[in-house]
Formats: C-alpha cells, structure tokens, sequence
C-alpha cells in the first residue's frame, strides 16, 4: 500500500499544528463558533447528539496493521473502547473531547493517517472497491487512480468551499462494488485496446439524500493523462454553478438535474477544453511510482483447492457455513478475500471494540499481507488469505465474536448510527437493525433466503444508502413517534436502481414481521436461482404490499421478537 | 442558531465547547444534570432563557445552544418532549454503559 | 476596509467613492476609465470570466466579492481570470478568514481586503500565520512549486 514520502508526511503534520493552532484561536475567541465549524469539520470533527465525533480517513478502505492498532490505541485512550466502521470506508470515534483532536490527530500522523476532509464542503475521501488487488474480476486495482486522486483532491485551494460535500469512488473490476452510481463523481477503470488501453468511463450527479438519484455518464472514454484536468473541470463547473442558496440543492446532483445532462457536459467540456493540462496533470513517472506501492504482494504458487481447508470443512459445520459465505474468489489459486462481519446478531452493525481491532491487526499481519479493508458495507476484510488458513484465521475470529457467516446476507444489515448518535437523524437505525438481525438469527434461514441486502437510514439524509438497498428502510418522525418506510427494488451495483415505496411507513415494533413477510413472498415465488434482487425484479411490487397490511387480531402472527 | 421560540415549558441545551458534553441551562451557569435545568414557564422565563442563548453563543464555553420543550411528570421532573432530546438525555439506547444513563442519571426519563 | 498580502498590511493606493485612481464597480468601468487613470473594478463572485476578457487589459486591479467565507467562487473566479491572461492586480474583499489566505494566494489573488471589525477580530499577525502554517501544495500554483513538482525535481 502505499507509503508517504516526506511531503505527504509534512503536509499532514502541518496540517495538524495548523488545526492545533486553530483550536487554541477558538478558545481564545479570535475565531468565532460560526468560522470555527468549517474548519473543524475539514479536519473531520463533528458535533452530535451527545458528544463530538471525529472521523478519521481510510483512504479507499486500505489499512496495515501498525494503523489498525493505532486506531485501536486511540480508541482506548481518547474514546470509549470502539470505533464504526462507515458506508465510506471511514471509522469513525463518538466520544472524542475537542482539546484531545490535536493529540489524536498527531498520533494518526505518527501511521501516516489524518482526518483531512472528511467532513465539509470538500473533496471527501475517495472510496474504492475494497477487494482490490484481489478481486477475480479486476481489470486494474483501482487505488492508484484512487490515491492520486487523494493527493490532488487535498487542500485544494481552489475547491475548498464548495457549495456542498463531493464525494468521489473509484472501481476497476467488471462489478461494481464501489457503489460508483450514488457518487458525486463515479470513476470506472476499462481497458480498450482501439482507444490506446487503461483509460476511465466518467459518470456524474449521483447521490442519496432527498433527491436520490443515479449518476450519468458523461465520458465514455477518458484517457488517463487526462483525469485530473477532467476532475478540476467537474469541479470548476460546480463550483461555480451549484446552488448556494438551498443545502438541500447544492450537491452536483441537483445542478446536473437543472441544466440536464447535456448541458452540463457542454460547461465541463469548454472548461476542459481551455485548460493547461500541463500545469494539472502528473507525469507518468509519478504515476508509476504510486502504482508501484500497490504492486502485487509476493503471492504463493498453490494449488486451486485446499485439502487442508476442505478436511476441517468437513469437520466442523460452522466453519464449513462461514467458508459458504464469507469467501469471496480470488485472482490467484490458493487464495481468498475473506470478509469479517462487523454485524453479530443483535449487534450494533458496523461497530468494533479496540480488542477487535488488534484482533484484525494480528490477523492482517500474519495471513494477509499486512493489509486489512474496510468496506462500505461496514465490515472489514483480509484480502488475501490462503485457502490453507483459513481455519486457524476462522479460530481467531470466533474467539474475538468477529466470526458471524453472514456477509452478503439477511443479517449483514447496513445502517447508519441514526438517532442514538446522530443529530441529524429523525428516528433510530440502530435498534431496526438488532431487531431484524434478532429475528433472522438462525443460519440455516438465512441461507435460505439467500444474497440480501437490507439497508437502513434514520433520516432523509440517507447516509445508510436506503435508497439502492434491496430493501431499504427509512426512519423518520410521525405525530411524535418513530416511523419506518420500506422501499423495495434498489440497487448499488452496476445495475443501480433506486427503490420504491411499498406504501405507508410502521411502526419500528412492526418492522421485523414486515421484513418476514416480504422475505416470505420471495420464497413462495422465487423460480430456480432466483436471489430476492432477481424476484423483485422480475415480479416488482405489488405482490410484496400486503406486507404492510396490519395483521387481524386471528391471524396466527408470530411474537416480536 | 435558529432561535425560533417552542412551546412552553422549554429549556435550554447546549454543548460543551471544550469537551462536547450535553449541558442544560441552570439558574446560574450551565449543568449537566437535566433536573437541574432552568425551566421556562411563561413569556419571561423565555426571555430569560433566550437571553442565554444569545449570550452562550457570543461566550465561548459552550455551543449550538437550542430551546426545547419539556413536560413536568407527576413528581415535578423535567421530561424532554421529543424523544431525540430525551435520547440526548440518557445516551445511546442501544448502549446502556454510555452517556449520563451509565451513572444512572435522567432515570426517569423514558422513551 | 484594510488591505492586506504576503507581507502584511499594506497601504491602498485604489479609492473608493470618487477619488483617484479609483475603485468601481463593474457596471461603472466605462466611465471611469474614460477618465484615464489606472482603475480597479470590484466584480460580484457570480460574474462570468468570460465576459470580462474585454477588460483584462484595460483595469489595473479586479476586486472579487466574497459574501460569505464559505462561498468559494471567488477561487474559481480568480483561477480562471490569470488562465484568460490578467496579469494586473487581484484582490479578493469581504468575508474571508486567515485561513483561507494560501488558497487565495494559490488561486491567483495578490490581497485580502477586510473590514476594520475583521481586522481587529483576526489581526494580521493570524493571516501570516496561517499563510505558514502550511507551505506545502499538491497543486500548482504562481505562489510555489506543487509536491508533484519536488519530486521531479528530486528525482
């Protein structure tokens, strides 16, 4: 992965005498609450519902150990034992004092991380498919485009006070598990061979929020000494059009919408065109030597199947349940992307202990080439581990309550921290979450039920991505009580789609029976191989409304959970 | 901060500039403990209450000040109305050991 | 209003409200230039770089308006008025904070202009400062070499 040299290592510490220096001004009072917010929130400090919270960058989801235990120090010595993993690849800390940021922000500079932009009206973190440099349908890993990006996006003097956050995701593999639709900014790494080779498919004005919407392609070919005059084209073009006057109308999204696609091609193209490249773009030897870091690791030649594996598979049915489902297929014979389900049952989804952390540390370390993802499925992953290791890697996770097969399934719910933390929220996410989880416990159902993707926000600003889940859920407020609406149909993948209502939201105590419900339809109807995605598909909503329907006082309703 | 007035009773609460915890405002200064906030009642007790909005956010220990309104339970107890201000009072219910409800404070709010 | 740059606080040779040489808005460029001095003009933040190529080479200071500090058009402003080829003087005036003097500066600006209630809140010894606080860039700019350029350059 990649390493700082010394300027990138400058930039952080300077960047953290400078905000140590900001908080001294804020208490002195030469800068006042309304200027001291934006900055501290380009240093990644919020303020929620009871307490302060500091999100901390992962660039493209890509960590090694030494980082994980630092965060995991930082969790025990500035914050409550535990950190979240979130829908960025972020993680994020709940209970951090505004005195202490400095300290924690030098000791994240100590591994070569920080808390630049992730909050704010900026670039945020460029997120990426986080199995890349393992994922079997890779066409190029895609962090090196993503790291660059990283660097040019920071401190950029001229987009630092945009008239809204920009978010940026990067993929290089056939599938699309970067969610590129819902991003401000979508990058797809594709190779033509009569375009002259590597080179990105551009797409613009995704989002989620109130306005959900899927992004537009806007180059079908982009060559790659051109991305970054490309990138500050978009950028100048919305920093100079998007709207300032409504927070709820100022993503790109929202400008791409009001001037339709062609338009808005039409601006970014003249821009582009009027540029000195030259003055913007890096040379090819600083392209290779940020490749270089993501070389591949020094794989193992081994054989396709392991007997070591297969032997304790048939040993031992809850590892042989976990090799079902938390295994993904790997570019290389003998090897694994192996997922790590931040979702236990009935568990806070996304949340890991500092034990937890080291755990995934020592694990990173010893099985997977020192390198650990976060995904922004809120669960982290070991991309390259051999088959071989498995077991005793499947051992160490039981012990740590990290173990739970469920990746990919019922139980590996995404969800915001919603209204428990979250001032933003309008109703909780969390508890959703547990109870869903509660109620689908049993393994065997779950397999069943097969590849499900539920999705969970405590409010319209839809950081849990309810909008492009299989099924999503969306809490807000009525007459003063908590109430869910279930939207069906959506989307992340490269077949992005945004869901549709199902119809009038319920109460959360009704949640778990309306998800039984829709689960149970599914199963009556699904034709040979048919995921729920598939069926809904095929069949769309209306046979999934009466799941809404209150049940009748007769009707053999089984007990909440 | 939007200073739009809710209905009576209401308190005032705030955060902690140097540390972020959820205060309430008292009688004199700023407390942590939801029963000893200062409640407003009628119009003057409002403008009490306002004028320590405004003056919370011209100082500099505490921030995003904001009016809420309370109930008064049977036994006089102040009970935030909304349950985002009574989950703010006890902390995370999905995490019993955080916030003022781990020291068993605000116990008897409920949502 | 006081004017500061990288040096500090410096004295304003433009005036406003009728003296010479003078500092206009916009709309009344024509006919301050017709009385042929060098002259500024103070352009709102909205306005389109391209409609002012008539006038790059005949005012000696732009002045862009910044409202809010928050409201960063000003840098896209400026960027794109040294692409199109002013090379007199520009100032960005109103609401902006130390912080943001190195992205005006890297942007193109040669001054901050702020109101005496600004100056006094975040006296100039906050604007340099901040202005060192953070020396290095990832992006190009007149005001120093990007870090993509070091490394060419150490390499």
């Amino acid at each position: 992965m990649y390493r700082y040299d010394e300027f990138d290592a400058r930039i952080v510490r300077e960047r953290v005498a400078q905000f140590r220096d900001q908080v001294a001004r804020r208490l002195d009072g030469s800068l006042s609450e309304e200027e001291f917010v934006q900055i501290r929130q380009m240093n990644g400090l919020y303020l929620q519902l009871h307490a302060y919270m500091l999100r901390v960058a992962i660039p493209y989801g890509t960590l090694n150990s030494r980082q994980t235990r630092q965060l995991a120090m930082i969790a025990e010595r500035y914050d409550r034992g535990y950190g979240h993993l979130t829908t960025r690849q972020n993680i994020q800390f709940n209970w951090p004092r505004l005195v202490d940021v400095p300290d924690i922000l030098d000791d994240l500079a100590d591994v070569e991380m920080h808390c630049i932009q992730t909050s704010g009206n900026c670039i945020r973190n460029v997120t990426a498919d986080h199995l890349a440099g393992a994922a079997a349908d890779e066409i190029e890993d895609p962090r090196p485009t993503a790291e660059l990006i990283r660097q040019w996006s920071t401190l950029h003097p001229e987009f630092s006070y945009l008239p809204r956050k920009f978010k940026i995701a990067v993929t290089g593999a056939t599938h699309d598990r970067a969610a590129l639709a819902i991003h401000d900014i979508g990058i797809q790494i594709l190779y033509d061979e009569d375009r002259g080779g590597f080179g990105y498919r551009i797409s613009v004005g995704g989002g989620m929020g109130r306005t959900p919407m899927i992004g537009k392609v806007i180059r079908d070919f982009l060559p790659k000494e051109q991305l970054l005059s490309y990138l500050e084209a978009v950028l100048r073009a919305y920093n100079l059009e998007g709207r300032r006057d409504n927070k709820h109308k100022a993503r790109i999204k929202i400008l791409v919408h009001e001037l339709g696609l062609p338009a808005f091609k039409a601006r970014v193209e003249a821009i582009f065109a009027g540029m000195d490249r030259d003055r913007i773009e890096v040379d090819q030897a600083e392209r290779d030597r940020i490749a270089a870091y993501f070389a591949p690791p020094p794989f193992a030649d081994l054989p396709a199947r392991s007997e070591v594996l297969e032997a304790a598979r048939r040993r031992d049915p809850a590892l042989d349940l976990f090799a079902r489902t938390n295994l993904t297929a790997h570019k290389r014979a003998g090897y694994t992307a192996l997922t790590i389900s931040a979702k236990p049952v009935g568990g806070v989804p996304g949340d890991v202990t500092a034990d937890q952390l080291r755990v995934l540390a020592d694990l990173a370390e010893t099985y997977s080439f020192d390198e650990l993802r976060i995904s922004h499925m809120q669960n982290a992953v070991l991309p390259h581990v051999r088959l071989d290791d498995v077991p005793a890697v499947w051992a160490r996770l039981v012990e740590a309550g990290l173990a739970t097969a469920n990746a990919g399934l019922i139980g590996d719910i995404i969800a915001c921290p919603g209204m428990d933390y979250c001032k933003l929220a309008t109703a909780r996410s969390i508890p959703i979450a547990q109870a869903i989880s509660r109620r689908f416990a049993d393994p065997a159902r779950a397999r069943e039920i097969g590849p499900i993707g539920i999705k969970i926000s405590g409010c319209i600003n839809a950081c849990g991505h309810h909008h492009v889940g299989q099924i999503g859920i969306l809490g807000l407020e009525r007459q003063g009580v908590e109430n869910y609406q279930i939207t069906l149909g959506g989307d992340a993948s490269e077949h992005a789609a945004l869901g549709e209502r199902l119809g009038p939201g319920v109460d959360a105590e009704a949640v778990p029976e309306v998800i039984e419900r829709i689960v149970a339809v599914y199963l009556e109807t699904r034709e040979e191989g048919e995921t729920f995605a598939d069926t809904v598909r095929r069949i769309g909503l209306d046979p999934f409304r009466p799941a809404l329907a209150a049940p009748a006082p007769q009707e053999g309703v089984r007990e909440a959970a | 901060m939007a200073v739009k007035a809710p209905s009576l009773p209401a308190i005032l609460t705030a955060n902690a500039l140097i540390d972020g915890v959820v205060l309430y405002a008292a009688r004199e200064g700023w407390t942590e403990r939801l029963g000893e906030a200062e409640v407003a009642r009628d119009a003057d007790g409002l403008a009490r209450l306002e004028a320590a909005l405004r003056a919370a956010e011209a100082a500099d220990g505490v921030i995003d000040p904001v009016l809420v309104p309370v109930a008064l339970d049977a036994a006089g107890r102040i009970v935030p109305d909304h349950y985002r201000d009574r989950i703010r009072a006890l902390g995370p219910t999905v995490r019993g050991d955080l916030g003022p409800q781990a020291a068993g404070e605000h116990r008897h709010v409920s949502l | 209003m006081r004017l500061l740059d990288r040096t500090g606080w410096i004295a304003d040779p433009f005036v406003r409200d009728g003296g010479r040489p003078t500092l206009v808005p916009f709309a009344q460029a024509e006919s301050a230039i017709a009385q042929g001095d060098p002259i500024g003009i103070e352009i709102a933040n909205t306005t389109d770089a391209g409609a002012l190529d008539p006038w790059l080479g005949r005012v000696d200071l732009i002045a862009i308006l910044f409202p809010q500090h928050r409201d960063g058009r000003g840098f896209s402003l400026a960027r794109q008025l040294r692409e199109r080829g002013f090379a007199g003087r520009l100032r960005a005036t109103g609401a902006l904070i130390p912080d943001q003097f190195g992205f005006a500066l890297a942007c193109g600006f040669d001054e901050v202009e702020i109101d005496e209630t600004r100056a006094g809140r975040q006296p100039v010894e906050q604007w340099l400062a901040a202005l060192a606080a953070i020396d290095l860039a990832y992006q190009d700019s007149a005001a120093r070499p990007s870090i993509f350029e070091l490394r060419r350059r150490a390499a």
